[in-house]
């Protein structure tokens, strides 16, 4: 049965050319921006290199302080940190590193910069990054404050060419340091691992992060499996509802340990309290903005389908004349549009994979490699499906209301 | 004739609600865009206020120590870092390239605002605040419209001197001379907040839009920094604006956080030229801009090729009808004024519906910073490019309608 209508279903695509390119025109170009828009958000949020054990990491991104007059939103603070974060249970590692910051070097009169991240040596062992040269810092470098640094392949090419960078020494922020690790670039959308020059936290200029409750930092927990991060978020919630306020302006203290999902929730929907359906919102939303971008190429593509039907009327007629059911009919004109959906949806992967190809080559987000993962590939073949089905509804009910007599004489209405 | 056109399209309404409902989406899209367009050109247009070439901008962080409970510890105390500041910039002052120097709270096109109000008289006016030193006007060249910049004699005035733009001078005191007018806000409502000191302003400027040629007009008002005995935590700046003879190249920035690196090792200090934080800002907002229209382009494009398509199907199931037209006496004319007449009057169904929806945007105040010029303007340019659309898609389908002799069309099957 399906056979059948697959086979008519091209015959009717073949029989008005011009009509079907408009179609897919339309199809294709829409599940573009669409596939193009759920590969920027799988790049952002999805588990990548080096951060592969997404699954049981948890960041605690920043905190806001609230009082009755003042709010104070900053990154997590080293104390916030360092005393409520560490010795969780089911927490096997805890680390810590610096929010980017943009600095500045002048190696031969040029101006190079860098995003500059200071960490503790755990960092290299929550998240897997590629060596390209040598290796990370030790504990013991962050321990005596070396003056080491692991740095990316981009930083490599613009301080020394493309030559071996290990055991040489960059100048970055007005200190110096020795290369001890090359890595593989990190795209500018992962905040946990993206950056140029990694140094032990210690090398700070002076000892004021070690005073802060809020600012500079953010703190990643390692799980040791995915079912621990409730328990794990739950615990440290307590703690930080019971820490003392650093100034009496504040009555309360906020900062979760989160997701980078949640965080961005966070962002969107208000940050003053643990309230935790706004991860489910900020999915709402996305799914929301989706399907009003569909809004107007459905329209279009029930407006055309409805059209063709009443080409099709006496096809229509004489199937209901010989006892085809309404169910069957709408069945069929919905698989011929699902049909239709899916040969613009590998029109629309093409062209996604050379728009994807354009983004990555401009450089728009900075070391992004943007594809089609497998992933991305059964979002884009759920939206073919979500909107073949939405443009086909409509006019198939149209088509089996149509009336036999009057179908079958052409007339259509 | 209207009248008739409109019999026309009412009998055929539930196949034409749909094209009405496409035209009125196309024209939600259309109009967004257009008012996002014409609100960054009327920006455009409006004068800067400021002089960015040949300056750099220095921010420098201070990473001071905090006392265990809050403050500063004495080494610290404001005083004394205004003293070191004033050290620095006398360092920079004796560059032979310098030309001026001035601290200021927020420099040129950096990534964060100060926002800030006062009530005077029971009105709230709101305003960007900035906080500047008595070379910032010669060293941004702004344009001192009345009165004048901060000096010396402001020095232990008994007011705070300010100097506002000439929009936040208009609002707070009508035609009026705004120079030498004191701002006195009106006391708290809860009597345990201090009071807020009486402002005089001293001078007007043109215009000081730090975020740049795309950002909106906004209410300034600046007050002055003045590095001494007397300064106070807040007053203490976060930039320093450096102005240098025309010509100075990159290798002038090296040396020059050279020389505050050395003078300053626990300090950091990132110089950039102000052309290339410009060139950063407007990066950051040209792709989203063009990504929307690139979507938007795409998504007419599909109207206009669907609804040609909907019109060609629709004039071919009523060739039998053109045709009884034509045998009556219709002439070409006739016809094709019928087809194109037929789709304006849908049109403008759409595009009503369309005017009431955007209009609740001035209406509502959605967002405060367009103006309902810019609105109308937007609005007016929609209207057209949605009946152009209309004509654009009608036109082929009209010429089909009377392609056919009128003898040939009443034997239509």
């Amino acid at each position: 049965m399906l056979k059948n209508y697959l086979l008519l279903a091209w015959r009717v695509l073949l029989r008005r050319r011009f009509f079907t390119a408009i179609s897919l025109f339309g199809i294709s170009l829409t599940l573009v921006v669409l596939m193009v828009a759920t590969a920027l958000l799988d790049h952002t949020f999805a588990p990548m290199a080096p951060e592969v054990r997404q699954d049981r990491t948890l960041v605690i991104f920043n905190g806001t302080l609230v009082g009755p007059h003042s709010t104070w939103r900053d990154g997590a603070g080293f104390q916030l940190i360092d005393r409520y974060a560490r010795n969780l249970s089911n927490v096997e590692r805890v680390a810590m590193i610096s929010f980017p910051e943009d600095v500045f070097s002048y190696p031969g009169g040029t101006r190079v910069q860098s995003s500059l991240r200071r960490s503790d040596a755990e960092y290299w062992r929550i998240l897997d990054f590629e060596f390209l040269e040598g290796g990370p810092f030790a504990d013991q470098d962050v321990r005596n404050g070396s003056r080491v640094a692991v740095i990316n392949a981009a930083t490599r090419d613009r301080f020394f060419g493309a030559a071996p960078a290990v055991g040489r020494w960059i100048d970055a922020d007005g200190q110096r340091f020795r290369v001890v690790g090359v890595v593989a670039n990190v795209s500018a959308s992962r905040p946990v691992s993206t950056g140029d020059i990694f140094v032990p936290y210690t090398t700070a200029k002076t000892d004021a992060y070690k005073t802060r409750l809020l600012g500079g930092f953010m703190g990643i927990l390692l799980g040791r499996s995915p079912a621990d991060l409730p328990g794990i978020k739950a615990e440290f919630a307590s703690r930080v509802a019971s820490a003392p306020m650093p100034d009496k302006d504040y009555e309360h203290l906020y900062a979760p340990a989160e997701t980078y999902f949640e965080s961005v929730a966070a962002d969107t929907f208000g940050q003053r309290n643990d309230d935790t359906t706004r991860a489910e919102r900020l999915w709402i939303a996305i799914v929301g903005a989706a399907l009003l971008f569909l809004l107007l190429p459905t329209v279009n593509l029930v407006n055309l389908n409805v059209s063709r039907i009443m080409e099709r009327a006496s096809e229509i007629g004489v199937r209901k004349a010989f006892g085809a059911s309404t169910g069957t009919l709408v069945t069929q004109f919905i698989v011929e549009n699902v049909m239709l959906t899916l040969l613009g949806g590998a029109i629309g992967f093409v062209l996604s994979a050379v728009a994807l190809k354009a983004i990555t080559a401009a450089e728009l987000i900075e070391h992004a490699r943007l594809a089609i993962n497998g992933r991305v590939f059964l979002y884009g073949l759920g939206l073919s499906l979500v909107f073949g089905l939405l443009s086909g509804v409509y006019p198939a009910w149209r088509m089996a209301r149509l009336n036999p007599v009057a179908a079958l004489k052409g007339v259509g209405r | 004739m209207i009248r008739h056109l409109l019999r026309i399209v009412w009998n055929r309404r539930r196949a034409n609600a749909l094209i009405a409902l496409e035209l009125l989406l196309s024209f939600l899209v259309l109009a967004a865009v257009v008012t996002m367009a014409v609100y960054l050109l009327d920006n455009y247009r409006q004068p800067l206020g400021f002089v960015y070439e040949d300056v750099w901008s220095v921010r420098i962080a201070m990473n001071v120590i905090d006392a265990p409970g809050g403050g500063a510890l004495p080494e610290n105390a404001p005083a004394r870092r205004a003293e070191r500041l004033n050290t620095l910039m006398g360092l920079l002052r004796d560059m032979p390239e310098v030309v001026s120097v001035s601290p200021v709270n927020d420099a040129p096109y950096s990534q964060s605002s100060w926002e800030s109000e006062v009530d005077v008289g029971g009105r709230r006016y709101t305003f960007s605040a900035n906080r500047a030193g008595d070379q910032f006007a010669a060293t941004m060249r702004l344009t001192v419209t009345r009165g004048r910049w901060f000096d010396a004699s402001d020095d232990g005035a008994a007011w705070e001197p300010v100097v506002v733009n000439e929009r936040l001078a208009r609002e707070l005191f009508g035609g009026q001379d705004p120079v030498g007018r004191t701002i006195q806000p009106d006391p708290p409502k809860d009597a345990t907040e201090p009071a807020a000191s009486a402002m005089r302003v001293v001078g007007v400027i043109s215009d000081y839009r730090k975020a740049g040629e795309f950002s909106p007009q906004s209410n300034w008002l600046f007050y002055r920094t003045s590095l001494g005995p007397s300064t106070r935590v807040f007053g203490l700046p976060r930039y320093f604006v450096v102005r240098a003879k025309p010509g100075t190249q990159a290798a002038f920035e090296a040396r020059l956080v050279e020389r505050l690196n050395t003078s300053a090792p626990d300090m950091s200090f990132r110089a950039r030229p102000l052309v290339l934080a410009r060139a950063t800002m407007l990066r950051g907002d040209l792709p989203v801009l063009a990504a929307y229209a690139l979507v938007a382009a795409f998504l007419l494009a599909m109207v206009v090729l669907g609804l040609t398509g909907v019109l060609w199907l629709t004039v071919t199931q009523r060739t039998r009808e053109i045709g009884l037209r034509r045998a009556k006496g219709a002439t070409i004319r006739d016809i094709r004024h019928q087809v194109l007449g037929e789709v304006l009057v849908i049109a403008t169904a759409a595009v009503a519906a369309g005017i009431v929806i955007v209009a609740q945007f001035p209406l509502l105040d959605v967002v405060a910073t367009i103006s309902t010029g810019v609105y109308a303007a937007g609005l007016v340019i929609s209207v057209a490019c949605i009946y152009l659309l209309s004509i654009a898609c009608a036109w082929a389908p009209s010429r089909l309608a009377t392609s056919l002799p009128p003898a040939e069309a009443l034997r239509y099957e």
